[in-house]
């Protein structure tokens, strides 16, 4: 079978569902008894078992299988979670992670069998096992009854659409409690093109659309062999829905590959001809779940584990059902697109905007007629909006990177014997894309700075009278056009003069110049290539590589760092990244006859202030603006041009602001604000630091973009 | 030397002929992606003396470097004939240079190629890669490495 299209699907979907497994285990070691959590483990376990199989990664599947299994006996109360146990899981995980990695370098699975883990796996479940041995006899009786109920249920499924429904407890306490709540039941029959490589995979799409209408109570074959694509081009379901049933078949046939599907109301008679078969379903289920499973993973008896691990399944699905109906899943309508295609609709928006600007401009100097104007504004507004949507297209929440951190820490803090926790917010803050997927490595360091080196050992806060548990936090939100993530820390914070001595140490600088800085110069030297001050290097941090490849790689994103520290307190480290790369809203300002723009997000306010109203304060130039004491920088100097301006007439001073701290920059004029499309100016011109790009105004003039961050 | 010259003897490389000042300069065709007329340049702060600024190619941004200053000459002053020539090689962006004018195109064979040697420097002429002779007169084809090297 070619499954070679797939592949990428199956990629991404793999590592979402790892994700969430990571995610999950995690949430279990703090709370080994919740079952929703248990059950999420069993699902994602068990989906990707179903993925690793439909693509044939063999070993892939037998590892989920086993991990599936041990869920499954923890969900059914068989088995306690303890520590090793989630230590064994987490093993497990980096083992399939290993999996997907090696797949999507090679697409092939490697011929790395992980059998240490699979038996500790086996072990885990052997060990709660032993106890029921004298069961074992039994196992026998249940395997030989599976086949033969298989083969049942795929003449009956043959024989569609009379299906002959012979119901498990689960399913039929299911119908009753459907009828109870007055839903409608409708026999649903879905046939499968002959050609449907995955058919599992388009069931399960068909389950999937379902599921938004109404629930399924019962399914023959069962969803768990639809799942592992036993059956052969038709199953059959009974949907419990309030709505009619036309639009759930009009969804079903939307399914691509989909041939057919018939449906009916579910008739009640039937209900009751499946109630008198019901009693003999229950019995070979209790059988079977009494079962132990095979603490010896022997060829044949792997078979009877696959049956042990089914049954509890179909219970667990109609358990899920009714919870997913209680609370409806949003499901995603998504669509995946090359981010190219993307760039280059980004493009042609820049280009219409360019274009638009320059009707703009034509149209106010020509004065014409109302209309055109009219015309204008309204192209003015589509652009924008052309804009806006493209660039939310774009945005993808920072979710994706951070949602692997708790995972870090736990291992961390089992490295380095460190009780430590992490807590996040505002995971759903989103970026441009390119940004998410560069943001992942700079944080990674950062946290892993914060909890090498920022967190104390327990015993020292202890005698600190913190918390024994260290605490990291990573928050992100917008601040305007901005988005901040800090990663904070309780921890002992930066020691400035520790710093201090150690730029002298390493001659990089003087004694007088290290006593003459300020503590915030000190501290921005830890930015400086290899400069670390952990006192041993670790495994961790501390090589001196580490905080400079953060800086570098904010800075490349157009963000920047900021760090502030309390000594015995904690660190906070903030980085502040630009929501847009492209298109920005800017102040068009003229300085000595020049036009620039300056973005607009960074900008408080616009004031006019009297030359006389400018003080001296250690030879910098202030103004007092309502009580707030206010730099002041000449941009015609700056920029080296000369101001048009008297100098007693007053002033226009521009208030920007940089996080809290504020500037005001004098310039000629305000032209206004304008749209404008960021241009890169090459690697020649990129020594003024204060000059972030330059933009094409209407009339072709490159304007270049004044960066008030790098000022202030 | 003179094998290498015997072997490539047929080879036709077309230059672009400007004029920087009363000499002729050849710049290999190949390397030339555009000749526009003088345009509004805007100046950028706190670059090198020898950046004029940037233009607006066809909504790129494009630096503009002025070659005579770069050389040490005086500079430009712009008259109707004054061109930006836009280069790109491999290795850099697209750049703008500044010259006086640009007479024509030229085909050298390699014959017609005298190569400069180590004794670069002389005449401020540290960016020649060659001289053509050709019957105008002589060419001092401009290493654009050399020229673009530092910048």
């Amino acid at each position: 079978m070619d499954v070679s299209q797939y592949l990428d699907i199956f990629l991404d979907e793999s590592k979402e569902h790892l994700q969430n497994l990571n995610t999950s285990v995690l949430n279990l070691e703090q709370d080994p008894e919740n079952p929703d959590t248990i059950s999420e483990i069993f699902r994602a376990a068990h989906t990707l078992k179903g993925m690793a199989g439909t693509m044939g990664y063999k070993r892939m599947q037998n590892l989920t299988h086993d991990m599936e299994n041990v869920f499954s006996e923890v969900r059914d109360g068989k088995l306690k979670v303890n520590a090793a146990m989630i230590d064994v899981l987490f093993r497990c995980l980096d083992a399939i992670e290993e999996y997907v990695s090696v797949i999507s370098e090679t697409s092939d699975e490697g011929d790395n069998d992980n059998e240490p883990i699979i038996k500790e796996l086996n072990d885990i479940l052997a060990g709660k096992g032993a106890s029921e041995e004298e069961d074992k006899p039994k196992e026998s009786v249940a395997a030989s009854a599976e086949p033969a109920a298989a083969a049942a249920a795929a003449d009956a499924s043959s024989a569609a659409p009379a299906v002959a429904w012979d119901f498990t407890e689960e399913e039929h306490k299911a119908l009753e409690d459907a009828m109870m709540a007055n839903k409608k039941l409708y026999s649903v029959t879905v046939t499968v093109q002959e050609s449907c490589l995955l058919k599992a995979a388009r069931a399960f799409l068909v389950f999937k659309a379902i599921e938004e209408r109404g629930e399924i109570v019962a399914a023959k074959p069962s969803t768990q062999d639809i799942e592992d694509e036993k059956f052969d081009l038709e199953f059959s379901l009974i949907i419990a829905s309030e709505g009619e049933l036309e639009p759930i078949l009009n969804d079903i046939k939307a399914v691509s590959e989909i041939a057919d599907a018939k449906g009916g109301i579910f008739e009640g008679d039937q209900a009751a001809e499946s109630e008198a078969e019901a009693p003999s379903a229950p019995v070979t289920e209790k059988k079977e779940e009494s079962e132990a499973p095979a603490p010896d993973p022997g060829t044949s008896v792997a078979n009877v584990k696959n049956v042990v691990a089914k049954k509890p399944e179909t219970a667990g699905s109609g358990a899920k059902t009714e919870k997913k109906s209680g609370s409806k899943p949003a499901v995603n309508r998504t669509v995946r697109v090359d981010i190219e295609k993307l760039d280059s609709l980004m493009n042609l928006v820049s280009e219409l905007i360019i274009a638009k600007n320059s009707l703009v401009s034509s149209a106010t100097s020509s004065a014409e007629s109302s209309n055109l104007h009219e015309q204008i504004e309204y192209l003015e507004s589509v652009t924008t909006n052309l804009h806006e949507s493209v660039m939310k297209v774009r945005m993808v929440p920072i979710e994706s990177v951070v949602s692997k951190f708790p995972r870090m820490i736990r291992d961390i803090s089992k490295q380095l014997n460190k009780p430590m926790e992490l807590y996040m917010s505002g995971e759903e803050t989103e970026l441009d894309r390119t940004v998410v997927d560069e943001i992942g490595d700079p944080l990674m360091h950062m946290l892993r700075n914060s909890a090498d080196h920022g967190l104390e050992m327990p015993q020292e806060r202890i005698a600190r009278g913190k918390p024994e548990t260290g605490s990291i936090f990573l928050d992100a939100y917008q601040d305007g056009n901005n988005v901040v993530i800090e990663v904070r820390d309780d921890g002992n914070g930066i020691d400035v003069e520790r710093v201090r001595q150690k730029a002298i140490e390493r001659g990089v600088m003087t004694e007088e110049q290290a006593y003459a800085a300020d503590d915030s110069d000190i501290i921005n030297l830890l930015f400086m290539p290899s400069f670390s001050t952990a006192k041993q290097v670790s495994d961790l941090s501390g090589r001196g590589v580490g905080l400079d490849v953060v800086k570098s790689k904010i800075e490349a994103l157009s963000g920047e760092v900021d760090v502030k520290t309390k000594l015995g307190e904690g660190t906070t480290f903030s980085i502040r990244l630009p929501l847009t790369l492209a298109i920005i809203q800017a102040l068009m300002v003229v300085v000595g006859g020049e036009k620039y723009a300056i973005a607009l997000s960074g900008i408080q306010t616009i004031e006019n202030i009297s030359p006389k109203d400018v003080k001296t304060v250690e030879s910098k130039e202030v103004i007092n603006l309502r009580g707030t004491v206010i730099p002041i920088l000449r941009l015609d100097e700056i920029l080296g041009c000369d101001s048009q301006r008297e100098p007693e007439e007053d002033m226009i001073v521009v208030i920007a602001k940089k996080g809290d701290k504020l500037a005001g920059l004098v310039v000629d004029n305000l032209i206004g604000q304008q749209e404008i499309v960021i241009k890169s100016m090459g690697k020649y011109i990129n020594k003024c630091k204060f000059i972030s790009g330059a933009t094409i105004l209407g009339d072709g003039e490159v304007a270049l973009i004044i960066d008030s961050n790098a000022l202030i | 030397m003179a094998n290498e010259l015997s072997t490539n003897v047929n080879e036709i490389t077309q230059y672009i002929v400007i004029r920087i000042g009363e000499e002729q300069y050849g710049i290999d065709i190949k390397y030339i992606d555009n000749i526009v007329r003088m345009q509004q340049i805007t100046r950028v702060p706190q670059v090198p003396a020898h950046f004029k600024g940037v233009i607006n190619l066809r909504g790129e941004v494009i630096p503009v470097m002025s070659i005579r200053i770069k050389m040490g000459l005086a500079p430009d002053v712009v008259s109707k004939d004054t061109r930006i020539i836009i280069v790109k090689m491999d290795q850099h962006e697209g750049i703008g240079i500044m010259v006086d004018m640009v007479k024509e195109v030229v085909n050298l064979s390699s014959a017609e190629i005298e190569r400069v040697g180590f004794d670069r420097g002389d005449n401020g002429n540290a960016y020649a890669s060659g001289i053509g002779k050709h019957e105008t007169g002589l060419i001092t084809l401009l290493d654009l490495e050399a020229v673009l090297a530092g910048l």
